[in-house]
């Protein structure tokens, strides 16, 4: 009677697992894997906790400006002391990849002065994790998962030929590629399993349903790109140690060298202001606003917002009126320059794409950030979400200043608030 | 002077030739060897013993003339072709975290069967291993020992062709005499039995016939039973070996 294709899997399972290394290095991914878990997991609480904990301190803060700053009536007063807040919450997978989470804002406090200054002034927010990024469970798989593919793998057929088994082997084996097949499966099965399996603890506890799938298809076929390259190494003949080292080598050329290069080359093709400078335009702009006449300040804000053309014009010495029509005329001054700064950065980010197609780590970066909305779009579209809301609440408080009606304390209720629903913490 | 054997051949070459690049490794081989039948290929380094033995379980493709192993061509089907061949390397290397038993059921596995413990305990009997290291992890098992653990797999491949690469090179005299002795039950069970070697001796004592290979082709052979003396033999194939 034979042993069947279950009782075949179970010997090579047993024949692997006797290896001194064999479960060492599976329980060190496993370990490595829900390390990055739950690293994720608790940026992801801690950023939820955050938005929550914003709610209660940002009402306290709108009574306290309705008490004090605007207790006269003062639109402009008002306008000028409140903090509207915004937020961007997680994502449910947004604890596998934290992408630009790190680097960007998910918290902004706006007011209807100009808006650049205030969205890109939080640009150099959490720098220094800027450059090694987070351990998250995107790493794990994109960076270190590799090196453990080709730690099991990389010498397949190599390690029999060196022990000189491979004859007999060859002998008994009723299919020589459906043996190498079942190994190479084996074992990348078994990292896929190590790595994915805390990845599926950790989708369950942040309920992140479905998509999770996606996630794991991704880590399939990444796994299968390096289980392949192992496959390739054993084709050519190589011995363990020359396999151990082109294999190394054509990780750091894949994960690291042409990623790197391929960086420079996108950011020196497609060149792209600091949007630290876009600050410094449209604060420029907005104080340059101060000397200049006010008919004219007005006029330019009047072609921009016709709705207000026809209301009592200012005279005399300062008017909350023309201080709120030239920090619009900032941001319209910078306008075009936003919108080339935008535009480049959506240029790089198609290029990186681009490259993802030919470089898999980085293909993998980038598949993972956008199913977990912790990419680029995700950031643009958040900037976008503020632009909308800033302009509800400038033309809100243009209502009053425009028309030269009184804020009372009950007005502060009626300001538009910011669309989105908390997260639950 | 190249007899054949006049029962049905198992194992059968004809006109084989090999060449790798310039070099001529096999030149016109022609051999049979039949069911129940002890054949031994004798030749010196380079001769082409170990290649044929290649051919045979189809791991090397011949330039030209055939081969067939119990009727099936190991160069069209060289995965059915092995699974009618018991093979024993020269240097046999085992699985050493695994026991005796575990690597008899892991190889056996891969050929498709699965022994009980009796069945695995009768052929490792047969092969002369102790019981009592059975059970023991064969990375410290000297090489008559993983040799006769190779033997017992073969003992229970039961097909109907056992190839063997010096099988007596590193066994003392008597585990020599113990392996003929099994050699001889598993001609009596009609398995046609190919075996490449140095050891003239062991040649003698058990095979049906010998083949003196020189230069890819059988240039003498003998048979034992017609009462050929051993220093003549050892001539012969100085000889072979020499051409």
């Amino acid at each position: 009677m034979g042993p069947g294709v279950i009782g075949l899997w179970r010997h090579e399972l047993r024949l692997f697992l006797r290896q001194p290394m064999a479960l060492p290095l599976l329980l060190l991914v496993v370990l490595l894997s829900a390390g990055s878990v739950w690293a994720g997991l608790a940026e992801v609480a801690h950023q939820r906790e955050v938005i929550a904990r914003i709610q209660p301190q940002q009402a306290a803060d709108v009574a306290a400006v309705a008490a004090s700053a605007a207790a006269d009536g003062d639109p402009g007063n008002a306008a000028y002391y409140t903090h509207h807040v915004t937020w961007d919450p997680p994502s449910d997978l947004a604890f596998i990849a934290l992408g630009q989470r790190d680097v960007a804002p998910f918290v902004l406090r706006v007011r209807a002065l100009a808006l650049e200054g205030q969205i890109n002034e939080s640009e150099t927010y959490n720098a220094e994790l800027a450059l090694p990024g987070r351990f998250d469970w995107a790493f794990v798989l994109t960076y270190l998962a590799p090196l453990f593919a080709i730690a099991l793998l990389h010498d397949l057929v190599a390690s029999e030929r060196e022990a000189g088994r491979l004859a007999l082997l060859g002998a008994m084996a009723r299919s020589r590629r459906g043996l190498w097949a079942r190994r190479a499966l084996l074992r990348s099965g078994l990292l896929f399993a190590a790595l994915t399996l805390p990845l599926i603890v950790g989708g369950l506890i942040a309920n992140s349903g479905w998509a999770l799938l996606g996630v794991i298809g991704l880590a399939a076929a990444y796994l299968a790109f390096w289980t392949l390259a192992c496959l390739a190494a054993a084709w050519l003949r190589l011995g363990s140690v020359s396999a151990a080292a082109a294999l190394a080598a054509v990780w750091l050329i894949v994960t690291l060298v042409l990623p790197g290069l391929a960086l420079v080359a996108i950011n020196a093709a497609i060149p792209v202001r600091q949007g630290v400078e876009l600050t410094l335009a449209q604060r420029e702009a907005v104080h340059g606003g101060w000397d200049k006449p006010k008919p004219a300040t007005m006029a330019a804000f009047f072609r921009a917002e016709p709705a207000w053309r026809n209301t009592a014009p200012v005279r005399g010495g300062f008017h909350w009126k023309w201080y709120y029509a030239f920090q619009h005329l900032g941001d319209l001054s910078v306008a075009e320059p936003v919108r080339a700064y935008r535009a480049g950065l959506e240029r790089r980010d198609a290029l990186t794409r681009q490259v993802g197609y030919v470089l898999p780590p980085v293909g993998l970066q980038l598949a993972l950030h956008r199913l977990a909305r912790t990419d680029l779009q995700a950031q643009l579209a958040y900037q976008d979400r503020i632009r909308a809301y800033h302009a509800q609440l400038r033309r809100f408080y243009y209502g009053y200043l425009f028309t030269d009606r009184p804020f009372q304390a009950a007005d502060f209720a009626r300001a538009p608030r910011w669309p989105e629903p908390p997260p639950q913490p | 002077m190249i007899s054949e054997s006049s029962s049905p051949a198992v194992i059968a070459l004809s006109g084989l030739t090999l060449r790798r690049g310039t070099r001529t490794v096999l030149a016109d081989l022609t051999l049979q060897v039949a069911a129940g039948e002890i054949y031994a290929l004798l030749g010196g380094n380079g001769a082409g013993k170990s290649t044929t033995l290649s051919v045979l379980l189809g791991f090397l493709r011949p330039d030209g003339g055939t081969v067939t192993v119990a009727g099936t061509d190991p160069v069209t089907a060289p995965d059915a072709a092995r699974r009618q061949i018991a093979f024993l390397p020269e240097s046999v290397a085992l699985y050493d975290q695994l026991s005796a038993y575990e690597n008899i059921a892991y190889f056996m596995a891969l050929t498709g069967h699965e022994p009980t413990r009796g069945a695995m305990d009768g052929a490792l009997d047969a092969a002369g291993l102790q019981a009592e290291a059975r059970t023991r992890r064969v990375g410290g098992y000297s090489k008559g020992m993983r040799q006769k653990v190779a033997i017992a797999m073969a003992v229970l491949r039961d097909v109907p062709v056992l190839l063997l690469d010096e099988p007596t090179s590193g066994l003392d005299p008597r585990a020599t005499a113990d392996f003929n002795a099994l050699l001889g039950r598993l001609k009596a069970r009609g398995t046609a039995i190919l075996m490449v070697t140095h050891d003239l001796l062991g040649a003698a004592d058990c095979a049906d016939r010998i083949g003196f290979l020189a230069e890819g082709r059988i240039v003498d052979e003998v048979r034992p039973a017609d009462g050929i003396d051993v220093l003549a033999l050892h001539h012969r194939y100085g000889e072979a070996a020499a051409a």
